[in-house]
Parts: C-alpha cells; structure tokens; sequence
C-alpha cells in the first residue's frame, strides 16, 4: 500500500477523485494533469433527498457539477396536466448542467436531489481552464448529452469500418457525389450519336432532356446490350424510343442513403439529382456511392431479384450478413440498416415466389402478406418468417376451391423460404396455414372478431397482425383492408384499452433502483433486448398508431407521425425514437459479433459485457421506455 | 504538500522577521454567534502508532476544510510525519504505512507550525475526538511546547444528535459511513478517513440547517446537550 509513496506530491483525498473520475466520460479520456486541476479546485456539496441543487431562479449557472453519489431529477412542471414531470435522471459519474452552464443561462428545468446525494464540483473559472485546456473535456461539453449517444455510434461504426477501411458515409448529401454537368443529350438524337457522345466522355450513362433541361430519360452501356442483343431497332433510331423513360430522380439535399435504397428498390444503377424545379443538376451512380465497397447494395439486390435457382438465392444470404457490416461502417444507423435488411429480404421474398410462379403458376391472383417485424420493417439478421395470402375469388369459384390451389404453391414457398434462413414460424404463422390463405370477405371476418370479440389471450397476436404490410401482388386489396380495421379501432375503446393493457405488461428491464432486472429464466444476467428493451417501444407507439388511424406499420415512421398529429410531443417523440434506436444499434452489434463468431444468434446480452458508457445508454433508453408507457398509463388509466 | 510546507516556511521566515515561533499563531476560536454558513470547520484524523496516548505516538495527519457548508478540496492538509525513529511494527498493518514511507515524512516541527497555521484557530471536528484531541495536543505540547486548546466537536456525537433514530449497528465511523452509503477511499488513511468524516459532517450540517441552527454556539449546545443526555442514560 505504502499510499505515500507513490505520487506523493498529490494528497491522498485529490488522487482519490482523479480516480473516481477516470471511471467516467469524458474523464476517461483526459489528461492526468487536467484531472488533477478538477479535482483540487473542486469542492464536494452535500444534498439530502428532495433539497434543489439548481432552480431556475438562481440566474446564470456559475458552477459545473459531477454526481459522485446518489442521483438528480430535473423536474418541468407540464402546465397542461398541472403537474411535475421528472425529464431526466442524472447519476453517478454524470455531468450537469452542460448546455446552461455553456450557454451562460439559468437552468430551465429544476435539479432536485433524488435519495441523499454527493456532487462534486468547480466554479466557473476552473471550468474554463479545463474547457479551453483539454480536449476531450471541450468536445464533451459541446456536444453535450448527445456527444454520449455519438460515441456509442461511432464505436458501432468503427469496428465495422475495420473490416471495411473507408471513410464515406451515407449521411453525406448526394449533392457531394454526384457529378456535375452530366452528359445530356436531346430525344431526338440518334442513338448511335448519343453513344459517341458517351464514348468520348467515359461514362456509362446519358440522360435525356427535354427543352427546359427536365429529365426525360435515361440510356445506359446495359440499354445498349439489350438493343442490340434483342434486335430492337438500328443504331440509327431516335434515342427516346430506346431510353428507360421518366428516370429515378431525387433533390440535391437528399443523402447518399435515400439514393442507395432507392436503387436497392428498383435495381438501376443511375439517379438524376435535380432542383425544386426538376431541372437536372447531376448524375450519381451506385459505383460514386459505393466507390470502395466490396459489396454493394444495388448490386446485391439486382443479383437476388434476377437469380434463376434458389441455390442462388441461399448462397447470397451471406453477402446480406457482409452488407450489414459494410451498411455499418458508412455510418447508416440502425433504423437505415434495419430497413436494408427489410428491403433485402422483401427482394428474396419475391423472387422466390416469382421463381415458383414460373415452375408451377397457381392460376390465382393473390397479395403475399408479411406480420410482425417483417411487416414493420425492422427485420434484423435473425428472422422467423411471418405471413399469409391475401386473394380475391375469381367468379365461379369458392374460397376454398382457391385455397385448394394456393395452399400447396404456399407450402413449398415456406419451406425454400426457410433454405434461405427464414427460420420456419413455431407458431405456424405461415401463407400454407390455411387459416391465414383467406380472401378479402375472410380476412374481414376474421378481424371483426378479432377487434370486437376480444379475448386476453388473443391480444397476444396484436403484435403481429397489426403489423401488416404486402410484400407481393397487387397492394390495393390489403389498403381497402386496413382502412376498416383502422377505423373499426378508432371506434372501439374497449379494443385500445385491452391492447395498451396488453403492451403495459411488457416491462422494461430496470429495477425500481435503476438498475438493469434480468430475465427470470435461466439465463442469469442476460437482457433479453427484443422482448424486454424494444417490445415495449413497439407494442405501447402500436396502441397509440392504431388509435389514431396511423397506417404505417414501421415503429419510427408510427412515432414521427404521432408526433405530426400532436399526439406525441416532439421532443418525447425524439427522445423515444433515439432510445429504440440505440437498443435496436446494440443489438444489431452483438449479432454481427455472434455472426463473426460463428455462434448462433440470439436476442440477449449480458451488460457486463458492455463498456460503462453503453450500459448508461442502454439504461437511459429504456428509462424512456418507461416513459412511454407512463403516457400509455395516464391515456388508458390502467 | 512538501512543495506547500517549503513555501509557507520561505514565505514565513522571508515576510516576518519573528520566525518559526509559537507567538504569531493564530488563537483558537471559541463557539459563539459565528454563522454555520460562514464559519471554516476544520475536520481532522489521525494515525498514530497505537491507542494509548502516554506512549504512542503520531504517525499521519490528515484534514479537510467545511466552509459555508461545503467541502472545498483546495484547502486540505494531508502528510506523515517523520517518525523513523518509532516501533511500528504494532499498527503497520492497520495504517499500511511502513518504515519506508515514514522516513520520507517531514520535519515534525515545520509540520506542525505549518499545521496550526492552517487549521487558523478553526473549531476541530473528528470522530472520536478526545483520542485525536489528546494526541494531538500532546505532540504540540512536547514538540512546540504549545498548550493552547482548540474546540473540539465530536462527529461521534453530532449524528447520534441529529438521526436518533439511524439503525447503523454500531458507533463507529464505517457504521454510519455505511449506513449512508458513502464510499471511504481507503480506510485508515488518514486523509481519507478526514474526508469521510468530513462528508457525514455535511450529512448532519444540512439537517442542522434544516432544524434552525444558525450558530456554531447552537451546534456546540445541541452536542453539549445530547452528551449530558448520554450520560444521564448511562446511570
């Protein structure tokens, strides 16, 4: 021990703190010299439980503070409700109060002692020599809370960009790759001229305008193959009749994302970028955004929706994995990637029926629906599938005469969709259940009592059949569809109520101390974050979308359009989406790690695991998770 | 601290012609109107070389500053004293404080100028403090010859005054340590112990407050009162 000999120059109570400091961010990445400043012009106040630490009406904020035991509420008193509402928590290790203290303003929000509670802190004065000294301890401040919710995103994003080595992200504005002054030419030039054209400016693509520079359409190197390999005309013919007419077009403050997806989408390579006046302003191509990429998006896409074999199919589920990493590391976050996958599996989803439509064509139109996390759009790597068929019966026939024809089509589609990891439902949530193969008088039916005649037990199937979304086939069935179920829920409270009863069972996993509750079975120290962390995102914003004829069935699109009808404050709506997202970010994260590891994948973690700076994270998400349903309890009175 | 110690000592024999003498030390300070808010608490511990004070000796200072309620971290007086000559075989394992260590402490006299000078005449608190009260008067006494005597407060005695009711399990600094959860550094470290001291004192100051005692004199009474009451329940 002998505590004298080392570092004597430093009293024992200042390496004391520097030591407790180390333990947290920024601390963490400060210069000893800089923790040492801290901790000798600091002083330690005591709070009991209850005493304000800082009002608004103490004026301008003069002194930083560090909560070194127990913890601090902000309190806002919410004038609508006439009461007070606990904004955030504040606990060990953490900072406040950063933004007033570097706007040089009173707090806005109250800071009350929760429990008995230590701080330590500085006066101003030392916290501008530690501002205007130390890095780390500025960038922190600047970018205040969010700078915590930046790091967890770029450690996601740079251990994936070690397996990928660039630097490009998708949140650059397309503006940035796109090339300006693309090669144009008028719809009336031969093609021969047009490809001269594009010759002598090494380019792959020309874009056809029209006399006020809108884009008309579009020619490619690949438009020319299949002119001349199809024999669709000489080279002599006007380009219009050739080009692929209305071409894909975004505006120039679009990012690089909405440009891949849309690609993704379609399978073309090429985007017009336009003004607000659609007048073209440049071209991006999939190889400007994925200059260095191993995989690519569109390419992928393009080679799923056109294999030939499921052979092929099953083979490139691995490239989806890989894409994942790669989506990653040009920092897509998880809301962007979880829709990739989506889009990936939706193109596997429909080239396997289209393939089986070829062999074996069951002579019937019908929708191919998909449930759950597939309808919503947040498929992860791990996935079961979720769906049923949709038809309307051709005259002369009955519903079960179609069932007869569709039932085995759907059989075989389950099961090649399972070769391609689509792992079959265990609860037999399928298309070849002839429950769920009904027409549009059926699916009907089967709502009206699944709304009015409610059960406990079948709200269970809340979460997937409320999520509903058409994969294949014609959409507008499935829109006539959801308009009476929504409004038949707009109408029957006693419905919403069950359902928000229902999505109230789902807890949170924290303690009434805030700390993280386990799952009960087996397991001990695993969170199970689907079930525990996102469900009761899900399944409370599911209640109020519902309730409020909101038709998407994507989790964060249902929020920000709560948001836009005032149901949802936009700062909650904010902060709940960043909460799931954060979850839905860790999770992702710990499959790719599995995946790399050649485990099998499963939904849980151990948060001793985690560095201290996600376990914070983690607990404040689903802090706002709780939240959420507090709404969820005060709107329904449960 | 050495760097501190040498400064004070240029500074002293450097401004003042008088010395390194017991005569320009600042008196002790007896409980009167002093606001709680406004007044400077000097809470203290130390480690000494075993319990009885006859024989043994001090080995380690350690003391933080109360003002206006609050700790301030910048004015804390923290060092060993040079003992070499001492056995300490006896409480070494206790302190963790070896031979080594105690060789490199500082001249104990300039030590305890130094000392005085800082605690500024300041009311003392510590826990159980007739066993610091006694060491430490007896090492100023034979060491400077200074017989001047401090108030002294016991913290052992403050929060039994103020939470009657606390089921701790026990009188002693990590019962009530524990009991409020803090988290003591090192114990039987001198300094740390001072600090941890230091922080139930804050504890049992923001519930004075809360109570209505405004003066130093109060808080003296109130302490003066429960130990009265202490006693009468003894017999």
């Amino acid at each position: 021990m002998a505590a004298a000999n080392q570092d004597s120059s430093r009293p024992h109570n200042t390496r004391a703190i520097m030591t407790f400091l180390r333990e947290h961010a920024p601390f963490s990445s400060m210069d000893d010299n800089h923790l040492a400043h801290f901790a000798e012009h600091a002083t330690l106040r005591f709070y009991a439980d209850g005493d304000e630490v800082i009002s608004p009406d103490d004026g301008v904020v003069k002194r930083f503070y560090i909560v070194k035991q127990g913890r601090i509420r902000g309190e806002r008193h919410n004038e609508k409700e006439d009461r007070t509402d606990t904004t955030f928590e504040i606990s060990q290790g953490e900072c406040f109060p950063l933004a007033a203290l570097i706007g040089e303003r009173p707090t806005r929000t109250l800071h009350r002692a929760s429990g008995d509670t230590f701080c330590l802190s500085i006066e101003q004065d030392a916290f501008i020599t530690l501002f205007s000294e130390s890095d780390p301890f500025r960038d922190f401040c600047l970018r205040g809370v969010s700078s915590l919710l930046d790091q967890v995103n770029q450690r996601i994003q740079s251990s994936a960009m070690a397996s990928i080595g660039s630097s490009n992200t998708l949140d650059t504005p397309l503006e940035r790759y796109a090339l300006r002054n693309p090669i144009v030419c008028s719809p009336d030039l031969p093609v021969r001229k047009a490809v001269a054209r594009m010759h002598d400016n090494s380019v792959g693509s020309i874009i056809v305008t029209d006399d006020n520079r809108h884009p008309a359409g579009i020619f490619t190197l690949r438009d020319l193959r299949t002119m001349i390999a199809e024999e669709k005309g000489p080279l002599d013919t006007p380009i219009r009749q050739v080009m692929t007419k209305d071409p894909c077009c975004l505006p120039s403050h679009a990012d690089a994302f909405e440009a891949a997806m849309l690609m993704a989408e379609h399978h073309f390579a090429h985007l017009c970028v336009v003004d607000d006046e659609n007048r073209l302003i440049g071209v991006v191509s999939e190889r400007d955004l994925f200059a260095l990429q191993r995989v690519d998006l569109v390419n992928l896409a393009r080679t799923i929706g056109t294999a030939t074999h499921l052979r092929t199919l099953i083979s490139l589920r691995t490239d989806v994995s890989r894409l994942v990493d790669a989506m990653l590391a040009h920092g897509a976050d998880s809301g962007q990637v979880v829709k990739i996958i989506t889009t990936l599996n939706d193109v596997t989803v429909r080239r396997v029926l289209e393939l089986n439509i070829k062999k074996n064509d069951p002579g019937v139109p019908f929708t191919w629906l998909t449930f759950g996390s597939e309808g919503r759009q947040e498929q992860t790597l791990l996935t079961d599938q979720d769906n049923g068929i949709l038809f309307q019966t051709p005259e002369g026939m009955t519903e079960d005469q179609v069932r007869e024809k569709l039932l085995p089509f759907a059989q075989t589609v389950n099961q090649e969709l399972a070769e391609c990891g689509f792992t079959l439902c265990k609860g037999n949530i399928m298309a070849s259940n002839p429950k769920l193969c009904l027409s549009d008088r059926e699916w009907d039916d089967w709502f009206i009592r699944f709304i009015d005649a409610s059960t406990p037990q079948n709200l269970v199937y809340s979460s997937i059949f409320l999520d509903m979304r058409a994969v294949f086939g014609p959409t507008e069935p499935l829109h006539r569809l959801l308009d009476k179920v929504l409004s038949r829920i707009r109408k029957n409270a006693l419905f919403q109520k069950m359902l928000a009863g229902n999505a109230f069972q789902r807890k949170p996993p924290l303690t009434m101390f805030r700390n993280f509750r386990y799952v009960s079975d087996g397991n001990k120290h695993a969170l199970d974050l689907k079930r525990q962390g996102l469900a009761p995102f899900v399944e409370s914003v599911r209640v109020f979308a519902l309730a409020n004829g909101v038709e998407s069935a994507n989790t964060l699109e249902r929020m920000d359009e709560l948001a836009k009808k005032g149901i949802f404050d936009p700062k909650d709506a904010n902060a709940w989406k960043e909460g799931y997202s954060l979850i839905q970010a860790i999770r992702m994260r710990s499959h790719q790690e599995m995946l790399n590891r050649g485990e099998e994948l499963t939904n849980y973690i151990n948060p001793d695991d985690l560095n201290p700076l996600d376990r914070r994270i983690l607990r404040e998400s689903f802090r706002q998770a709780q939240r959420l349903q507090q709404k969820l309890e005060v709107t329904y009175q449960l | 601290m050495l760097e501190q110690i040498k400064q004070w000592i240029e500074r002293r024999r450097g401004g003042r012609s008088a010395g390194l003498d017991s005569e320009n030390l600042p008196n002790p300070k007896t409980p009167g109107d002093q606001l709680l808010s406004d007044s400077r608490l000097i809470v203290l511990d130390l480690e000494t070389t075993g319990l009885n004070a006859a024989k043994d000796e001090v080995i380690a200072i350690g003391a933080v500053a109360i003002r206006g309620g609050v700790i301030h971290l910048n004015d804390q007086f923290d060092l060993i004293l040079r003992r070499p000559e001492l056995d300490i075989t006896e409480t070494v394992l206790i302190h963790g404080i070896g031979h080594e260590a105690l060789t490199q402490g500082h001249e104990t006299e300039d030590a305890l100028l130094y000392l005085l000078d800082w605690m500024n005449g300041d009311p003392v608190l510590a826990y159980h403090s007739a066993f610091d009260q006694k060491f430490l008067e007896k090492t100023l006494r034979s060491q400077l010859g200074y017989t001047t005597s401090h108030t002294w407060m016991d913290v052992a005695d403050l929060l039994p005054a103020f939470f009657p009711e606390a089921k701790t399990g026990g009188k002693g600094l990590d019962h009530w340590a524990d009991y409020f959860g803090l988290e003591v550094s090192a114990r039987h470290n001198a300094a740390a112990d001072a600090l941890a001291t230091a922080e139930l004192t804050l504890i049992a100051l923001n519930l004075a407050r809360k109570e209505g005692l405004r003066t130093l004199k109060e808080l003296h009474d109130k302490l003066h009162y429960h130990r009265r009451l202490q006693n009468m329940h003894r017999f």
